[in-house]
């Protein structure tokens, strides 16, 4: 579905607020971990999706609407599969590009600036698509 | 966008997402409350999920509810929020902590009625 200005501006300001220990100790108790995650996905449901999507290493994946990188950076650490992660706001990027750096992920993941109504990729060339309440 | 991703896999390629929607079969002011409730990037279109997957060429499409889940946590953020208002207060801005706060209080009123669902769909494109 196609995001609003409004839209646009609230995630960009949300994903802009530092990250504090509190808010880092609230995303614990809900998602289960600190994934850079904001939504109502757990880490269990994320843990659903390895089987669903058949992910493995080598498979790549992409994430519409990752944000932090929250699951996509999850699942390439747990499968060993290759990640494209697409958003719009500017922070989430540079938040999702520092993660998968900390977590030695930076060779297997690749965040990128797209909406999730313009995907610019070539067809057929991913094994595995993911979103979370994006659409 | 789902037409975009059936395009962009490769045949047998998998698609699985969570997404929150307004239930078909409510009335305009239900609708209206679920809307209203419902976070705003989620909330545009009450046609159903596995519909739009397979009008987009997808097969074998499944839903998994997980409504509970959603509604657990709803109520998590708030509440772990809550505990933590004075920090959070200051990070984000009174006004906007607050209004995040009646968001989560609205939302999770929603999916108590009824008004709102979350569910895992999944679905495959043909070889």
């Amino acid at each position: 579905m196609p995001r609003d200005k409004d839209t646009i501006s609230r995630f960009h300001n949300r994903y802009s607020l530092p990250v504090t220990d509190a808010a880092l100790a609230v995303e614990r108790e809900v998602i289960g971990a600190n994934v850079g995650a904001s939504g109502y996905t757990t880490v269990a449901q994320a843990d659903a999706l390895i089987p669903e999507l058949r992910l493995r290493p080598g498979t790549l994946l992409l994430d519409v609407g990752a944000g932090r990188g929250w699951p996509g950076l999850y699942l390439a650490r747990e499968t060993g599969c290759d990640v494209a992660l697409a958003d719009i706001p500017a922070p989430a990027l540079a938040a999702a590009a520092k993660r998968a750096n900390e977590a030695g992920l930076s060779g297997r993941a690749s965040p990128l600036r797209a909406a999730a109504n313009y995907l610019p990729f070539q067809s057929s060339v991913f094994d595995a698509v993911v979103h979370t309440d994006t659409l | 966008m789902l037409r975009a991703c059936n395009r962009l896999l490769r045949p047998a390629g998998r698609i699985a997402f969570y997404t929150i929607f307004i239930p078909p079969g409510l009335s305009r002011a239900e609708y209206r409350r679920a809307a209203r409730a419902g976070p705003s990037a989620v909330t545009s279109h009450g046609r159903q999920q596995a519909e739009l997957l397979r009008s987009a060429g997808f097969t074998g499409v499944r839903e998994i509810d997980v409504t509970e889940a959603f509604l657990r946590a709803t109520r998590a953020w708030y509440e772990a929020r809550a505990r933590y208002a004075v920090q959070l207060s200051q990070a984000e801005g009174e006004a906007s902590f607050h209004e995040r706060q009646r968001d989560y209080r609205l939302q999770a009123r929603a999916i108590e009625s009824g008004l709102l669902r979350r569910a895992l769909f999944v679905a495959e494109r043909p070889h």
